[in-house]
Formats: structure tokens, C-alpha cells, sequence
């Protein structure tokens, strides 16, 4: 069933460009598709080997002769490095190789600048790295590295950054590139003409991934050829990027990424470790594993940006939006890193229908980590402040903000003028969540004692979800009549695996524990894009289906040579060949595996591009119910209900688990995580897990999700949507509408703090305090 | 971490023999949560640990005698949260050991270690910065971010003392007894612990050739009772933005004593002693409980970013007093 089409139409119209057209049609599975495997809760299928501790991950790997790499970092927001002497830690017994800017090869890196810099702009940014036989030992030597440095001026923070005697930390200043702008219609005019208006500055911390399982890898060569079990969301990224910072052929990387434990957007792109250990490990003859610390991890390898946003709204009296205007100023850190998304005007732009809309999008560069993608990237951000101003408009209109959102429907991406795949899916959220949580704004109770509760709501579109075609996989039926599936995909801890198999255990007509799913090899699957933007189970679900329908059609056409029955009349339903549906007259898949065994049937399966005409997006409506302490500024969460378009539900269990973590932190971006910078210092002070604080299960309520579930047979044959993404981008800001709604003031500022809860409750005089 | 000595030594001489001279470079080791971090940060850096969880004579035992509750040094936070002695004798210890850390850090940590723990300071614990806790000139969090720093100046540093259990043990007017090369002596904690100096960066009078034997809690007074009441950014695991440990005795309808102390506010556990001495001899109502709170932060001096605490200490306070002094409240 591959199909894979190159042509280079000269047609005046991207004349001479080569296109790619693969993937034969599929129907999709339908609303009524009666599926067996697909839409059922499994466990995960590396479970067991989790919770037993037995799961490799890229610390887990103990090779022999393996040697373990620390990084010596910049203690320097911004300095010149003049010298760099190693001399004394390479002779430390059980040293075996040393790497800094004196020696290392010159390879490019962020931007213009190298693996090993002659300028460090972060405290945290890499100056050298040794190998050695014990972490111990690495310590040891790293502290006899002499560096001579010479400081220069910087800036840490986004309000340092824009003061107008802010150091130039870049020859051409310090703006990240130029200022995105996006207008449509006359917002200006528009503002003039409205009958309300709400305006309000919020700002967002930089919040850090925290992933449990840190950035790292293991590197080993043998002769040319490299192997590196790496941490990553990309496996055949990293191998590119990796390949080209060496000069290696492809074929000579490999990368392998089995288990993870979270990645959360920082984890797309190769990063320095990945090169480091691979020529620390070439230096030394040895394997080397090269696992960042809890420090190092929250100082270097990624970030959300912070923001600060100034947004209007406009609107007339019947709470119709007739004008959006943000403007949005962001810190990408010290340099722009692939695998950056973060378009926070992104959400003004699309969420509500609106014919005048105007955002500008200004990022500077910080002597701090760069910033990357963090779940969700721009959307959590635009959302904090989006939401909140639309919960501001509704008070100020007399409307239920439910309502306010219903009147300002979007059924198409005003931007691209494309309707949605499935334009309903945003209103079938707000039903759902709306009706499992018993929304009713005028609810709350009324004010008795300093413990007061409200709820709050907020909605979100997200651009990610849809999948990004190409990826491949494999099928092939072993002789007792089992499947594997192959593909170049990973599971970064979202339970892909698990969904993959159940697609293909369906399409196989196979029950679930005859097929095993390979995946995060480069060696032995096909490409497969990166696990960003929720989008495995979208981009390689379909290539998993179509790889499965071509060995069962193999299969079919075997069987009826075997059977002596024509194709046309048989089908496969639990692990059984089937005559006309006749389960009576049925054989195992097995007595025709064997029969022609050791031939073998061998599936391949593409994703297919996604329709041109149409906008494929994941939406989301969230409630949640809040008791505000006044006296303490202590927030509690009381309950969330959460509803999401993810197309299809593929397995209701991991969809559950995206749930709950997305909303998890969603309470830490809402409540407690903030990175502290000072900015004298230019020094994060919390680098740590005791004072950067996620939320722990005491602070996370119970949680619902009130299914949608509706197939998006628009987005792709498999009707499944990505949801791990989604869940967080409504929370916080649905918190702050509700601690509005308990205690009537507005925090436009993330985290809601003690400091400015109590802050803000004694400038309203309702802080409820009791004084002699 | 750096390269260190070890040594398991049977009898608190042979450690205190290993102690003696060391001059800080020696270090007791017993449940570890603190000292370690320090050490994996390079904050500290002994030369020689003294791992003193198999002295003979130094156990965990929680006991009860004529002049009250005995709790060996080595008794761990866990220990003291489930203690039936403590939870009925020294209630606000229970709360205090129970509301502290992780279970985790709570089966680890030791009293005696909890009673020694360095601040939190994030200056403090970044090796990149030579604050005057640790022997520099300067004190960056005065000036710096501060919103977890301390409402009181005592000294140069405005790092808070980060014990749950010390201020439950103030209010409770427990003692520590020590033992060094010169013997055996017993201070209140309110003399051990001690905002520091130029010449004694620590937040105690503990030498660096002392150990510490025991905590004794005094037998309550009759119709005594307590609470500890803990703020924190997150509903666990986190430590105490402000603390506040309350004792009452009752003497009739009106209050006999009263300890107030807090936690989060300053380098050593703070003794609200103008609150305590406007509480004396007064029926407990709403209104005494508030005036109580206003003259305990009183003298307070916020920093740039810490000037919330006092409205939640205040908060604190009044809630404490009103726990404690409630019909149908257990007896402590």
C-alpha cells in the first residue's frame, strides 16, 4: 500500500519545486465505527516494567568501560572567556578526557556562536566538560579547571532588558529578531467605536519543565560508528543534528530513546550534551554518560519565556467582540534554540471570532537559558491573560462568561480563512464542561467568614494536536500469528506505545496481546517526526492503521488461496479469519501465517498530508472551583472539570493521565512555579526542586474529564486529535477567574502568590483581617 | 561532593575525641537530609563526617519521667509525628514534626539534626555566592530578593531559621542537653538558639566539639495546651513561610501563661513576648487574640518582598490562640 509520488510540475506556480504525494485514501473510522481495541482502556504495555524499576532510561545504561562527563558552567551572566586551563584536571588520575573552548573542534551552535564559546551568556552556559571514571572524580577535576573570565555588562530579566540603559548584549542590540505583527480589519477604530472596553497589563514567570528524568544521554562508538541513548522527544532529530555537528553520514548515528520520563517540549532539539559526550567519548576510547543535573537542567536546557501583555478588548453591548489588540513583550533567554515556539499572540488571533485584531510580539534577548518550548508554548501564556480579559469583559457586561464566549463563536481560523476540520468542537466542549461541572456563575455561596469560593472558566484553542505528516511504520506477521509494529517514533512517556499497538491491534483484527510495538530506534524503524505539539498519536496513529491494512490485505489474499475463498469475502476479528462474518466457518490468523511461513507479510504505512482546505486544532474548556482563605492569601483547589476535542479517544486511561499532568501544571503555572531571578546577579535562585515549587498530589483536587470523544474524520483516518498539550493552557487563568469570583480582585500577574493575593485583598480593603 | 573521611565510631567519647580540634571540619553525621545537600552543593565541606547513629549511649528514645518528655537526639520527625506521648503531652511538637518536609525526609531527619539545619537562603545555598552567613562581607538577600526572608533584624543576615520543630520547642520551653569535651550542660532553647555574629556564623551556641544528647520538654502546666500552625506555598513539602507555636494555661477563665513564638520571621525562633505578656491574666476573646497579633509584629521591619508575612502571621497568631484556648480543645 506505499505509495510515495515525486513530481516537479513546472506550472509557473512554485515553479520547479519538488512535491512529495504519499498515502493512499483511507475511510476513516467513523462515529459509529464498531471498534474492538481502539477507544478502550489498556494499561500501558511497559507498565509493569516501570513500577518494577526494570525500564531502561538513558541513565539506566551501563556499558562496560562507561565513563561518566560533568560540564564545568559559566558562574557569569555575560563574559568574555580569555583562557581556559585544564591542564591540571586532565592529570587527575582517573581523568580520560577533557574538553573546553581551547580545544574542542569548532562547532557551530546557537545561532553564531560555538559548542564551547568564547562568550558565556548565561550563568550556567557551558565553558568545559570532563570524563571521568566516577562522578566524584569529574567533580574533583572540574574544580581544577582554571578559567580566566572577563565579566561584561548583561541583563537577566525581561524589565532589566527593556529599561532604556540596558547593556547591548548583541551587536544589533537586543531584540531577537524583529517584532511579529499581525493585523486584520481596524482594531483602532474599532476600540474608538466600542461601546466597552477592558484593558489590563498581565505578566507570566518563567516557568521550567522540571521533567523528572533530566536531559542526558550515553555515547559509544564502535570504529565510526556512533550509538547515543539520549533523552530526547526526537530520535531522528537528534541523529541529524548530530550527524552534521560530527560531519558523520546518518547512517553512522544512531539513536535510541525507549523510555522517558517526561519531556514537556525542552527535549526536541540535540543538544550540546548530545555532542559533548559523543567527543568526550571518542577522546577517551570509552563510553561516556553525560546526565545533567537537577541545577544544571533548570540553568540550561530550557525554559517558558516570561511575558508581560498588554491586551484590549472591544466590544458592543450585546457582548459581541469587535476588536483584540496585545501587544506582548517575551525573554527567549540568551539565544533562540530550535524547537522555540512560543507565539503567544497566536491565541488572540483565533480563539474568538473578531474582524479587527492587531498583535505584536516583541522578544529580547536575557542573560539567562534559553528559552524552548514548554507544553503548550505561547498558548498557557496568551491564555493567563486572554481569559482573564474576557472574564473581565463579561462582569462588565452583566454576561455569564460562558455566554460571552458562545456569542463570540470561532467556526474557522480567521487567520487562514480555513474552517475548523471539526468546527463544533470548541461549543462541544463548553456543553460538556459546562453541564459535568454544574456551571452556574451566580452559584457561589455567599461571603461567610475569611474562607470564600468561587469558580472560575476559561477556554483555549491550540494550533497543535493535528499531527505532522510525513512518518512511516511497519508491520510484519510472525509465522505463530503475531504482529510487530515498527516505527521511528518515541514514547516520551505519554503511553504512545500503547495507543500505536491498540491501532494496530484493530486494524489487524488482532486482540492487543498478539502485537508488540517497536519504536525509538533510528536503526530499526522508519522516520518519524518529533513528539512535539501533541502530536504522536496523530501522526503516526495513521501510518500505523495504513501499514496494519496493508499486511491484512497481504494477509486476506494469502487466505484466500489457503481457504479457498475469495478475498472479497473474508475479514479478521479477534485474532480469527472470517468468511462472510461468519465466526463458524472461521480460522486463526495463525493457520495462515504458517501455512506460508517462513514467507512472511510485511505491512508499510504512511501518514498522509493533512487536508489543505481545512484547519485541524484541538480545543478545550475548563471549570474550576477555588476557595480563596483571605486572611492567609491561601488558595485552595476544590475541584476541575475539564472538557477537550481530541478527536477520537484512542485509550480513555492515558488520555485521563494527559489530563490530570497537564492540569497538574497548570496549578504549579497558576499558583507556585516561578523562576527567581536576580537580576543584580543576574542568577537564578532557584535552579532546585525545594524552592521552585511544582505542585505536589496534596495540592491537585480531584479532577473530571467529561468526555467529547467525537471522531475528527476530517483530521485523519484514525479521528484522533493530540490531547497532551491541551489540558494546561485553561487552567491557570480558569483559577484566577475564580479567585475573582471568590474574592473580587483581579491577578494579572502569574504565579497568584501569598504576596500579591494578601497584596492585593488589603488594597481592596476585603483582606478581612482582623485588627484590634 | 568533595572527597571525605568517615568514621563510625561505638561511644559518643570516641566521637567527641573525633570531634575535638576539627574546628567545623569535623562533622557529626546523622540523618544526613541537611548536612548532604549542603556537601552536593558545596556549601559545606567537612573533611571528616562522624557518623553518630551507632553511639551507644545516644538513641532515638521518647520517654516520660518526673521533669517530663525525654526525646533522644537521634528520634526522627516521624518518630515524634506518631509518638503517643508526644501527640498527648506536647501536641504542638507532633504538628510541628508532622507538617514538616516529606515522609521521605521525615523518616531521615533527626531532632537534633532538625534543631541544627542552616537556613534556606537561596543565597545562602548557591555556591556562587559568597554571602555573609558563609563568611563574606555582604548579605545579598537584604537588598535582593527577600519574600522568604526574615520580618526581624538581628543580625547581618536576613535568612529565617527554617525549623518547624524549634519553634514548637520554644513554645513548649524545651532544653537541649549537650555534651562536649568539658561535659555535660543543658540550655533552654531559647539561649541555644542565637541570631549570628561576626564570630559565630550559625544560628546556635552549639560548639563545634558538642553533641547534642537530648531535647527535654518540661511537664505541661495543668490545663495547658498547644498548637502549631504552618503557612506554606504549597499545602505540603515546603518549609514555613511563617510558623507560629502557641501555649496556653489556663487559670480559671482567664489565661495563666502563654508562649507565642514564631517561625519564618527571623534567624532564630521568635519569641512574641509582648504578646504573650498582653495575654496574661486576660479572659481569651477575638479582640485579646488581635491585639495579641498586632503587638506581636509590632516591632516587625519587612523587606521589600516580605511584607505579607506580617498580616499572615498576625492571622496565624489569632488562629493558634483561638485553637488553644476553644471549649472541647485537647489538653496539652
Amino acid at each position: 500500500m506505499a505509495t510515495l509520488r515525486v513530481a516537479k510540475p513546472h506550472d509557473g506556480e512554485g515553479d520547479g519545486e519538488v512535491q512529495v504525494v504519499e498515502g493512499a485514501a483511507m475511510s476513516p473510522w467513523g462515529p459509529d465505527a464498531a471498534l474492538a481495541v481502539v477507544g478502550k482502556s489498556h494499561p500501558r504495555l511497559e507498565g509493569p516494567e516501570k513500577v518494577t524499576g526494570r525500564a531502561l532510561y538513558a541513565y539506566d545504561v551501563r556499558l562496560p568501560r562507561q565513563l561518566v562527563a560533568r560540564v564545568l558552567r559559566s558562574p557569569y551572566p555575560h563574559a568574555r572567556v580569555v583562557r581556559v586551563d585544564t591542564s591540571a584536571a586532565a592529570a587527575l588520575p582517573g581523568v580520560h578526557a577533557v574538553l573546553s573552548a581551547e580545544d574542542a573542534p569548532e562547532i557551530p551552535w546557537y545561532e553564531d556562536s560555538r559548542l564551547f564559546d568564547r562568550t558565556v551568556r548565561f550563568v550556567g552556559d557551558e565553558v568545559a566538560a570532563v570524563a571521568a571514571e566516577s562522578v566524584e572524580v569529574a567533580e574533583d577535576a572540574l574544580r581544577l579547571v582554571r578559567v580566566e573570565y572577563e565579566p561584561l555588562p548583561f541583563a537577566a530579566t525581561l524589565e532589566d532588558v527593556l529599561r532604556p540603559d540596558a547593556p547591548k548584549l548583541r551587536p544589533d542590540g537586543n531584540l531577537a529578531g524583529e517584532p511579529k505583527t499581525y493585523r486584520r480589519g481596524d482594531p483602532e477604530t474599532a476600540l474608538r467605536a466600542a461601546d466597552v472596553v477592558v484593558e489590563g497589563r498581565y505578566s507570566t514567570a518563567s516557568a521550567l519543565h522540571n521533567a523528572m528524568e533530566p536531559h542526558g544521554c550515553t555515547a559509544a562508538w564502535e570504529g565510526e560508528h556512533l550509538t547515543l541513548w539520549d533523552s530526547t522527544q526526537s530520535v531522528f532529530t537528534v541523529r541529524q543534528e548530530v550527524a552534521e555537528k560530527l560531519g558523520l553520514p546518518e547512517h553512522r548515528v544512531r539513536v535510541i530513546k525507549q523510555h522517558m520520563g517526561g519531556g514537556f517540549g525542552a527535549k526536541q532539539i540535540a543538544w550540546k550534551h548530545d555532542v559533548i559526550a559523543a567527543l568526550l567519548s571518542r577522546r577517551a576510547g570509552r563510553p561516556v554518560q553525560l546526565m545533567l543535573d537537577r541545577e544544571a537542567e533548570n540553568l540550561a536546557a530550557g525554559n517558558r519565556n516570561p511575558t508581560r501583555q498588554h491586551v484590549r478588548l472591544g466590544a458592543r453591548r450585546d457582548g459581541t467582540l469587535t476588536a483584540i489588540q496585545a501587544r506582548i513583550e517575551q525573554a527567549t533567554g540568551a539565544y533562540q534554540v530550535g524547537g522555540e515556539a512560543s507565539n503567544v499572540s497566536g491565541m488572540y488571533q483565533t480563539l474568538y471570532r473578531c474582524p479587527n485584531v492587531a498583535t505584536e510580539q516583541v522578544v529580547l534577548y536575557t542573560n539567562t537559558g534559553p528559552a524552548v518550548a514548554f507544553r503548550a508554548p505561547g498558548h498557557v501564556e496568551a491564555a493567563f491573560a486572554l481569559e482573564q480579559a474576557m472574564d473581565e469583559l463579561a462582569r462588565v457586561l452583566g454576561l455569564d462568561p460562558l455566554e460571552l464566549r458562545r456569542r463570540n463563536y470561532a467556526a474557522e481560523d480567521q487567520t487562514e480563512g480555513k474552517p475548523y476540520s471539526l468546527p463544533e468542537g470548541l461549543s462541544l466542549c463548553y456543553d460538556r464542561a459546562a453541564e459535568a461541572f454544574g456551571w452556574d456563575p451566580a452559584g457561589s455561596p455567599a461571603a461567610d467568614g475569611p474562607k470564600r469560593r468561587g469558580v472560575g472558566f476559561a477556554a483555549h484553542d491550540w494550533a497543535g494536536g493535528s499531527g505532522h505528516p510525513p512518518g512511516y511504520a511497519w508491520v510484519k506477521l510472525n509465522a505463530d500469528g503475531t504482529a510487530e509494529v515498527v516505527t521511528g517514533t518515541q514514547d516520551i512517556g505519554t503511553g504512545a506505545r500503547t495507543g500505536l499497538a491498540q491501532v494496530a491491534a484493530e486494524e489487524l483484527g488482532l486482540p492487543l496481546d498478539r502485537v508488540a510495538l517497536h519504536l525509538g530506534d533510528t536503526a530499526t524503524g522508519p522516520y518519524s517526526p518529533v513528539s512535539s505539539g501533541s502530536a504522536t498519536q496523530a501522526s503516526i496513529g495513521p501510518a500505523v492503521r495504513a501499514a496494519a491494512a496493508d499486511a491484512v490485505a497481504q494477509l486476506l489474499a494469502a487466505a484466500s488461496a489457503t481457504m479457498e475463498v475469495a478475498a472479497d469475502r473474508l475479514s479478521v476479528r479477534g485474532g480469527r479469519i472470517l468468511v462472510d462474518g461468519d465466526l463458524s466457518r472461521a480460522v486463526d490468523v495463525a493457520d495462515v501465517t504458517q501455512e506460508i511461513a517462513p514467507h512472511m507479510i510485511r505491512g508499510q504505512g504512511e501518514r498522509g498530508p493533512n487536508p489543505e482546505d481545512r484547519a485541524i486544532r484541538t480545543f478545550g474548556a475548563q471549570c474550576v472551583e477555588v476557595e480563596v482563605d483571605t486572611e492567609t492569601g491561601e488558595v485552595t483547589l476544590l475541584r476541575v472539570t475539564t472538557a477537550h476535542d481530541c478527536g477520537r479517544i484512542v485509550n480513555p486511561t492515558l488520555v485521563d493521565s494527559q489530563i490530570i499532568g497537564g492540569i497538574t501544571q497548570g496549578i504549579g503555572f497558576a499558583l507556585t512555579e516561578e523562576r527567581v531571578v536576580d537580576g543584580r546577579l543576574g542568577l537564578v535562585l532557584n535552579p532546585n526542586l525545594e524552592e521552585y515549587k511544582v505542585p505536589t498530589v496534596a495540592d491537585v483536587p480531584p479532577i473530571e474529564h467529561a468526555h467529547v470523544g467525537v471522531p475528527d474524520t476530517v483530521a485523519n483516518p484514525t479521528g484522533a486529535k493530540g490531547i497532551g498539550e491541551p489540558p494546561l493552557i485553561p487552567t491557570a487563568p480558569a483559577i484566577a477567574n475564580a479567585v475573582f469570583d471568590a474574592v473580587g480582585v483581579r491577578l494579572r500577574d502569574a504565579p497568584l502568590s501569598r504576596s500579591r493575593l494578601l497584596a492585593a485583598l488589603a488594597a481592596q480593603g476585603t483582606d478581612g483581617e482582623v485588627r484590634a | 561532593m568533595r572527597r571525605f573521611d568517615y568514621a563510625s565510631p561505638a561511644t559518643i567519647d570516641d566521637a567527641l575525641a573525633l570531634l575535638a580540634g576539627g574546628d567545623g571540619a569535623v562533622r557529626p553525621l546523622a540523618g544526613g537530609t541537611d548536612l548532604l545537600t549542603l556537601m552536593k552543593a558545596d556549601i559545606a565541606t567537612p573533611e571528616r563526617l562522624i557518623d553518630i547513629k551507632r553511639l551507644a549511649e545516644l538513641d532515638d528514645a521518647i520517654a516520660l519521667d518526673a521533669d517530663g518528655l525525654s526525646i533522644g537526639a537521634l528520634a526522627t520527625l516521624d518518630d515524634l509525628e506518631d509518638d503517643p506521648l508526644v501527640r498527648q503531652l506536647a501536641p504542638a511538637l507532633a504538628e510541628a514534626a508532622a507538617a514538616a518536609a516529606s515522609p521521605q525526609l521525615r523518616n531521615m531527619a533527626t531532632i537534633g539534626g532538625n534543631l541544627l539545619q542552616r537556613p534556606r537562603c537561596w543565597y545562602f545555598r548557591s555556591s556562587l555566592v559568597h554571602c555573609w552567613l558563609k563568611g563574606g562581607t555582604e548579605c545579598q538577600a537584604r537588598d535582593g530578593e527577600n519574600a522568604l526572608h526574615a520580618l526581624f533584624d538581628q543580625s547581618p543576615c536576613v535568612a529565617v531559621h527554617p525549623s518547624d520543630l524549634a519553634t514548637a520547642l520554644v513554645a513548649l520551653d524545651a532544653s537541649v542537653r549537650l555534651r562536649g569535651p568539658a561535659g555535660e550542660r543543658s540550655l533552654s532553647l531559647g539561649e541555644f538558639f542565637a541570631p549570628p555574629t561576626d564570630d559565630r556564623r550559625t544560628e546556635n551556641v552549639l560548639a563545634p566539639d558538642e553533641l547534642i544528647l537530648s531535647v527535654r520538654i518540661p511537664p505541661p502546666a495543668d490545663n495547658a495546651r498547644g498548637t502549631y500552625l504552618k503557612a506554606m506555598d504549597r499545602k505540603v513539602w515546603a518549609f514555613a513561610l511563617v510558623g507560629v507555636a502557641a501555649t496556653v494555661a489556663r487559670d480559671g477563665d482567664r489565661i495563666g501563661a502563654a508562649r507565642i513564638v514564631l517561625g519564618g520571621v527571623a534567624q532564630t525562633p521568635w519569641r512574641a513576648r509582648e504578646a504573650e505578656d498582653l495575654l496574661v491574666g486576660q479572659r481569651p476573646d477575638a479582640d485579646l487574640f488581635a491585639r495579641a497579633a498586632d503587638a506581636a509584629l509590632a516591632g516587625a521591619a519587612p523587606l521589600a518582598d516580605n511584607g505579607y508575612k506580617i498580616p499572615l502571621a498576625r492571622t496565624l497568631i489569632r488562629r493558634a490562640l483561638a485553637a488553644v484556648t476553644a471549649d472541647g480543645a485537647p489538653p496539652a
